[in-house]
């Protein structure tokens, strides 16, 4: 669509009076978006487009990695697929790009989440769970800020119930 | 990527949302967002609405509340991880189609018949743009409450979509699926009948059958169930009950050549129908439902038809009966023993036209005959029946049958081979017509034609070897080239053994050739005096290859001729030592100049044959000769003699005088000086009537015996394989070998069995078994 309507250009707003303009091949990468559009047809491209959900700095930064990917093949449906499920391997240019606070973290894969941008939903928590990989609870914890309200009895349990899965 | 901040966007509204923890709140906003898509939709939608409803379903979805009711989660929950919520949503989103379908079911009693379809397919079109819409804004409940559930392994669990699609067949198509399919079959009705209908409206009605049916295995793949069950069933039997119908009181009021004609147009139509508005699906048993109908139902009527067909020769309704009758099962085999029958009757009926005398038959007239009937027929196999194998091989079974068994062949069917290779005979030697060498191949592939059909294969190979080897001897052939086709012809019908014979013969030929130049060289060197060498060509021909016997006569040459082949033995014997070589008089001939004639300044020169050269010769010393003198000088045999001087005295060159008219002992033949003809050549060395016939009842006996000694062999070839074999398995192996030369009678096998077993080659064993004893 990039390459057949290069000058279509579409408006979203903020839920905090944002606005951002942009390619309607780039917002498409939302599916949310890229439905309503088809569906409300070529009425709706003219007028803004309200996102309830999303303030303008998450929304920014969204379209950002939308305008970074939008030549990205639409990933097939089969979203079980064993790379995408098993690698934490992130491009490069997505772990820059994740360089973020962790509240904007977490609202970029909310925000994802919202419009259906499946691909920078993985990314998001990929990111995540790399943060977790190889920390042990207690650095767990105090990464993701975390008060442990178990008491020792029940950590131990726990500890023994999943003794397997520890990387020794 | 730009960002603007201008006053543009006060304009945009944000919807505004109900509390994403209220249940109740929400499903009222959302039903008013659903209601109208479902009612309004035309209106357009806002964008507002749209982007409220997808939010209010992603937040009522991903609200903290916690499980606020226990018959959900407690089960499952503990192992499920993070509880997601969406049942309610889903459930709500039921009811409500629900009551929507059931006010349309309400609404759908005030129609009938096309009005109804009119309102079944804009309710369906409505209905599935809005599940479209629908499915979309409650994308968040699909991707994740709905495919957990289905993850799980839950049943009845449908994206949303798919839930619609449910919904309206649970609750609208059960209740109004008979009066829509009632109002399609009238309209199918109506334009089989000949009005012009709305056909869009029942491909509109298929299509949603085929929606409706789904998959329980996997609900996002189709299956044409509902289809096959609603719409092809009543369909099928609405066309059954309409073409009994029609085509019973057609048949009743048309001939049936109309009736044909009708059917095939109706199952025209019926094609025409599938493609224009049905799904492919229904193809088969339309087709099948139509055959039956039209076709099966009626087809003894056609069958009674064919004959009459048949006998008028109408081509084009046979074609038409043999399309109509090929596309039910078994429906062309009676067609096809009808044909056979009548094309075997009228191959013995164009024989007995020609055989009123069958020992005076021609040969060309008789093959003409079963050659036009095997070729009207075969042109029938092939505009009316389309070369269809099973045709042709009834064709050729007619063929086999008047070819071999007919009023000229009622003796045993070895008449049609004999007259086969006779007018192949007559084909093939020069002169007898001027035919262009394409005309002679095309005849050549006719004799091949009724050559196929011909049983007794070992019969025409007797004869025409004989024939051969007479056009061979006396150079009568018109063309070597048409020799060797015909040759190569029979070679590829009966193999390499079959021809073998032939093709030395014509070999044998060709050496000779190069023989008598090389010994025209050795001659000339070689005269020893003799002031009047013969002018001699001479044939090498191997025994054994050629269907010729050493003379039956005593013979001793003049002392010319005597001369002149002892040269020529000497040189063979130079040539090829120890071959002997065995002179066959019977088949020399020569010219003699008679220039003892008053009559004629320029000499006759008669043609004649060895034996009758020898007897003029003896002129050369005595002017009469005493019948008993020429026997002792030729040593000739009476009944070689007698035709000889016959022919002489016939054609006045010998004048007999003494008592009677009767040839033989006490005649005298005294050389007639007058002699007078109208041509200066005069071909005395004629075959007489009685030496032809004796010569065919020759080849028959001769036929017979290698026929015993084919059987014998073929017995000991099997038994040397088998060493044990009951008798009956025996007598069919052995007819099945020989089947390609001839038709063996059970009654001689066994006869050359017993033949085989006195010669102890095969012994009688337990059983009724032989056993082979090497």
């Amino acid at each position: 669509m990039a390459e057949t309507q290069p000058s279509t250009f579409i408006t979203l707003a903020s839920n905090d009076s944002g606005s951002v303009t942009v390619e309607r091949a780039v917002a498409e990468r939302s599916m949310l978006i890229k439905n309503m559009l088809e569906d409300l047809g070529e009425g709706a491209v003219a007028s803004e487009i309200p996102i309830p959900n999303v303030g303008e700095q998450v929304l920014k930064k969204v379209i950002e990695w939308c305008q970074h990917h939008k030549n990205d093949p639409i990933t097939a449906n089969d979203d079980d697929s064993d790379s995408r499920k098993k690698t934490t391997d992130i491009e490069e240019w997505d772990q820059k790009f994740m360089q973020v606070d962790q509240e904007m973290l977490f609202e970029i894969i909310l925000a994802s989440n919202y419009l259906d941008i499946k691909p920078l939903l993985d990314v998001g928590c990929k990111t995540v769970a790399n943060m977790i990989k190889g920390k042990s609870p207690e650095e767990i914890r105090k990464t993701f800020n975390i008060t442990n309200d178990f008491t020792p009895e029940e950590e131990e349990q726990i500890r023994r119930e999943n003794e397997w899965a520890e990387d020794r | 990527m730009s960002t603007t901040t201008n006053t543009t966007r006060a304009k945009v509204i944000m919807p505004m949302m109900p509390n994403r923890e209220d249940l109740e709140a929400t499903w009222r906003y959302l039903e008013l967002g659903v209601s109208k898509i479902m009612g309004n939709l035309q209106d357009g939608m806002d964008m507002g609405t749209y982007m409220g409803v997808y939010t209010a379903v992603h937040n009522f979805c991903t609200s903290q509340k916690a499980v606020s009711n226990a018959s959900h989660g407690a089960i499952g929950g503990a192992h499920r991880g993070a509880h997601l919520l969406g049942e309610d949503l889903y459930q709500n989103l039921i009811g409500y189609l629900n009551n929507y379908l059931k006010d349309l079911v309400g609404a759908s009693k005030t129609h009938a018949d096309e009005a109804l379809l009119t309102f079944y397919i804009r309710e369906w079109d409505r209905y599935t743009t809005a599940a479209k819409y629908i499915n979309h804004l409650f994308r968040y409940l699909n991707r994740h409450w709905v495919k957990r559930e289905m993850d799980e392994g839950k049943k009845n669990i449908y994206d949303v979509y798919t839930l619609h699609l449910v919904q309206w067949r649970l609750t609208l198509f059960s209740e109004v699926h008979t009066k829509v399919m009632d109002a399609v079959l009238k309209m199918v009705e109506k334009q089989r009948n000949g009005e012009t209908i709305e056909h869009g409206q029942i491909k509109s009605i298929v299509d949603s059958f085929v929606s409706l049916g789904l998959d329980e295995a996997d609900p996002t793949k189709s299956t044409l169930g509902v289809y096959r069950y609603h719409f092809e069933q009543p369909f099928i039997d609405a066309t059954r009950k309409f073409y009994q119908a029609e085509s019973k009181q057609f048949v009743a009021e048309n001939s049936i050549v109309e009736y044909m004609k009708k059917a095939a147009i109706r199952l025209d139509e019926e094609e025409e129908r599938v493609k224009m508005y049905l799904h492919p699906d229904i193809v088969m048993q339309l087709r099948k439902c139509c055959n039956q109908a039209l076709i099966a139902d009626h087809s003894a009527l056609l069958r009674d038809e064919f004959q009459i067909l048949l006998d008028n020769d109408r081509y084009d309704d046979m074609a038409r009966m043999y399309r109509l009758l090929a596309r039910i099962t078994d429906g062309l085999d009676p067609l096809r023993a009808k044909f056979e029958a009548h094309v075997r009757k009228a191959g013995l009926a164009a024989v007995s036209k020609v055989a009123d005398d069958a020992d005076k038959l021609e040969p060309k007239i008789y093959i003409d005959a079963l050659l036009e009937i095997h070729t009207q027929y075969q042109e029938l196999v092939k505009t009316a029946f389309l070369d269809e194998p099973e045709f042709t091989r009834s064709l050729d079974n007619a063929c086999r049958e008047f070819v071999n068994r007919n009023q000229v062949c009622k003796s045993g069917s070895n008449k049609s081979p004999e007259l086969l290779a006779k007018y192949a005979d007559a084909v093939l030697k020069k002169g007898t017509n001027g035919a262009e060498e394409n005309d002679l191949e095309n005849t050549l592939k006719q004799i091949m034609t009724v050559f196929k059909y011909i049983e007794d294969k070992d019969v025409f190979q007797k004869f025409y070897s004989r024939m051969l080897a007479r056009r061979l001897i006396h150079t009568t052939s018109s063309s070597d080239d048409s020799e060797t086709s015909m040759i190569s012809k029979l070679k590829e019908q009966c193999g390499y053994e079959y021809t073998n014979k032939l093709q030395r013969m014509f070999q044998d030929m060709q050496i000779s050739k190069d023989l008598n130049s090389s010994f025209k060289e050795f001659e000339s060197k070689a005269l020893d005096g003799d002031s009047r060498p013969v002018d001699a060509t001479y044939s090498i021909l191997g025994t054994g290859f050629w269907p010729l016997n050493a003379p039956n006569t005593d013979f001793t040459p003049p002392p010319e001729i005597s001369r002149a082949y002892e040269r020529f033995q000497t040189f063979y014997a130079q040539k090829h030592n120890g071959r002997k070589l065995t002179w066959l008089w019977q088949f020399c001939k020569g010219e003699v100049k008679a220039n003892y004639c008053k009559a004629s300044k320029t000499p006759f020169t008669f043609q004649v044959s060895t034996y009758q050269m020898a007897i003029l010769m003896l002129f050369n010393e005595n002017d009469k000769n005493s019948y008993e003198d020429i026997k002792t000088s030729t040593q000739l045999e009476e009944s070689v003699l007698d035709p000889a001087l016959a022919i002489f005295v016939k054609a006045k060159v010998l004048l007999m005088t003494g008592n009677g008219d009767k040839l033989g002992p006490g005649k005298t033949f005294a050389l007639n000086y007058d002699f007078k003809a109208k041509k200066i050549r005069i071909n005395l060395n004629i075959a007489v009537k009685s030496e032809q016939k004796a010569e065919v009842e020759e080849t028959h006996k001769t036929i017979e015996e290698d026929r015993k000694l084919l059987m014998q062999s073929a017995i000991v070839r099997i038994m040397k394989a088998r060493k044990k074999m009951k008798h009956t398995q025996l007598v069919s192996e052995c007819i099945n070998q020989i089947r390609t030369r001839f038709v063996p009678r059970i009654p001689d096998i066994k006869k050359c069995i017993d033949i085989l077993l006195e010669r102890e080659y095969l012994e009688r064993l337990d059983d009724d078994e032989l056993g082979y004893l090497a």
